[in-house]
């Protein structure tokens, strides 16, 4: 055990947590694909007002906005099993953990990217559209030639952000089970009983890919951006 | 497997009982972290020497790591450089008399500064320029102007960000619970642990959620409209 606290061991810890940040990751990239198809699918009635199906997906994304991740993550791993067993007999009471964070991730994602690709779909001035009809193009021409394509650049920051926010959420994961880095810093601290410096090595690890991130997604948004006038913006 | 639906309403009864803890939890640390977010904000805005790299790294770290570790971070740091200093100045602090709660609230309140000082940041920028000139020209000075006329607006047209800041922070007092607090979700898990019945439980904590996200944000819709009844926009 020697000292209280051991500076040496927060370098130390980082290579053995670094192992599992593909699980993270594998985590982070499968919710946010099922996310933005589902999110696409949340959308569509929104925009549409297709009766039933918009009260549906506001109820879905008020709750989702209106309970924390850890009650969305607790509900899923003990509710989800339930209701397959309740309605198909279906047992998955084995599934791995890491499956019930995804789906969490996924259903929660979802709400988030539906509320963004409504906000920036609405956000393209209706002008587009009607030039757009004006020289003759469809409405669905329209939509994927004119809307999208500004939609898209609208949206991205808030998307980036959600990921970014995501990837912190993920480790939350841990309270379920599952292996990632969180799940193997609380193993290494069981083991070592240095529990500062495992979450030091944690906090720089996490801090690290969050800049990275950050970085990757600023040289999207400029590219996305390109066609844009520099904004004029008094600064005080 | 079933669901028990009658055990909901024992729960949300048993678990409505903690909601005064997360309150504080979610509180607490958003009044603290304001006064920290409105320096900070300040502080980066006019670029102060030195306090400007300080205030820069602060933000983008809390920013970039998970409010759980911050948590664990404090709650196991803390302590640790407490006794350290009360062994040496000779304090008699008895670390382990200090209450679980106090460590969550500095985490909390160092991470709310981050979030809330970015809020303010972009809250004070969005105010234009010719506001400030103004105020010169009436002969105020800068605290006077920054005080009576830059602030309220900035401020003001930072409350939906505070809605979703306050209602983030609720969500994130959930946390609290991984160090053994009492909050909504750690009473939620007593239930639950002591009457096997996890999902009823969890579904009570997630109702108590809904609803008070629900009821903030319909206060700060209200509050938005009062607030901002002098601002009239563009076209209306």
């Amino acid at each position: 055990m020697g000292k209280a606290f051991d500076l040496m061991l927060i370098i130390e810890f980082i290579p053995t947590l670094i192992q599992y940040l593909g699980i993270t990751l594998q985590i982070l990239a499968a919710s946010i694909i099922l996310g933005l198809v589902l999110g696409i699918a949340a959308a569509i009635p929104r925009l549409y007002k297709i009766p039933i199906l918009n009260q549906l997906v506001i109820l879905y994304v008020s709750f989702i906005r209106g309970t924390p991740i850890l009650i969305q993550l607790f509900l899923v791993f003990y509710g989800l099993p339930a209701i397959l067993l309740l309605l198909f007999s279906i047992d998955i009471t084995r599934m791995e953990a890491i499956y019930f964070v995804i789906i969490t991730y996924a259903i929660s994602n979802g709400a988030g990217f539906s509320e963004i690709f409504r906000a920036a779909i609405r956000a393209v001035d209706y002008g587009q559209t009607e030039a757009a009809f004006s020289v003759g193009m469809t409405s669905r021409q329209n939509f994927f030639r004119i809307v999208l394509p500004q939609a898209v650049r609208i949206a991205f920051p808030n998307m980036a952000n959600s990921v970014i926010g995501s990837l912190k959420d993920t480790s939350l994961a841990f309270t379920i089970g599952v292996m990632d880095m969180m799940g193997r810093g609380d193993t290494l601290i069981a083991a070592t009983a240095h529990a500062l410096e495992v979450y030091l090595s944690l906090s720089i690890i996490y801090y690290i890919i969050v800049v990275m991130f950050e970085k990757i997604f600023s040289k999207l948004e400029k590219y996305f951006n390109r066609y844009q006038k520099a904004d004029v913006t008094a600064v005080a | 497997m079933t669901i028990d639906i009658p055990f909901i309403w024992i729960a949300f009864k048993e678990i409505i009982k903690a909601l005064p803890i997360t309150l504080i939890l979610t509180i607490v640390p958003l009044l603290a972290g304001f006064l920290i977010g409105i320096g900070v904000a300040l502080v980066r805005i006019y670029k102060m020497k030195f306090l400007y790299r300080i205030a820069n790294g602060y933000v983008s770290f809390f920013r970039g790591t998970p409010i759980i570790m911050h948590i664990m971070v404090i709650y196991f740091g803390f302590p640790l450089l407490l006794d350290q200093l009360s062994l040496r100045f000779d304090l008699g602090i008895q670390t382990n008399k200090i209450p679980i709660i106090l460590f969550v609230l500095i985490a909390l309140t160092l991470a709310a500064g981050s979030y809330l000082s970015e809020i303010i940041r972009s809250g004070i920028i969005s105010v234009s320029n010719g506001q400030m000139e103004a105020a010169y020209s009436v002969g105020m000075t800068k605290f006077q102007a920054m005080n009576r006329i830059i602030l309220p607006q900035a401020l003001a047209q930072s409350i939906p960000n505070f809605t979703n800041i306050f209602v983030g922070f609720l969500h994130t007092s959930s946390i609290a619970f991984l160090v053994s607090q009492k909050e909504v979700t750690g009473a939620a898990n007593i239930v639950a642990s002591v009457n096997l019945k996890f999902l009823e439980a969890f579904i009570a904590a997630g109702i108590i959620y809904w609803g008070i996200t629900i009821l903030v944000e319909g206060i700060s819709f209200l509050l938005e409209k009062k607030v901002t009844a002098y601002n009239r926009g563009g076209v209306s």
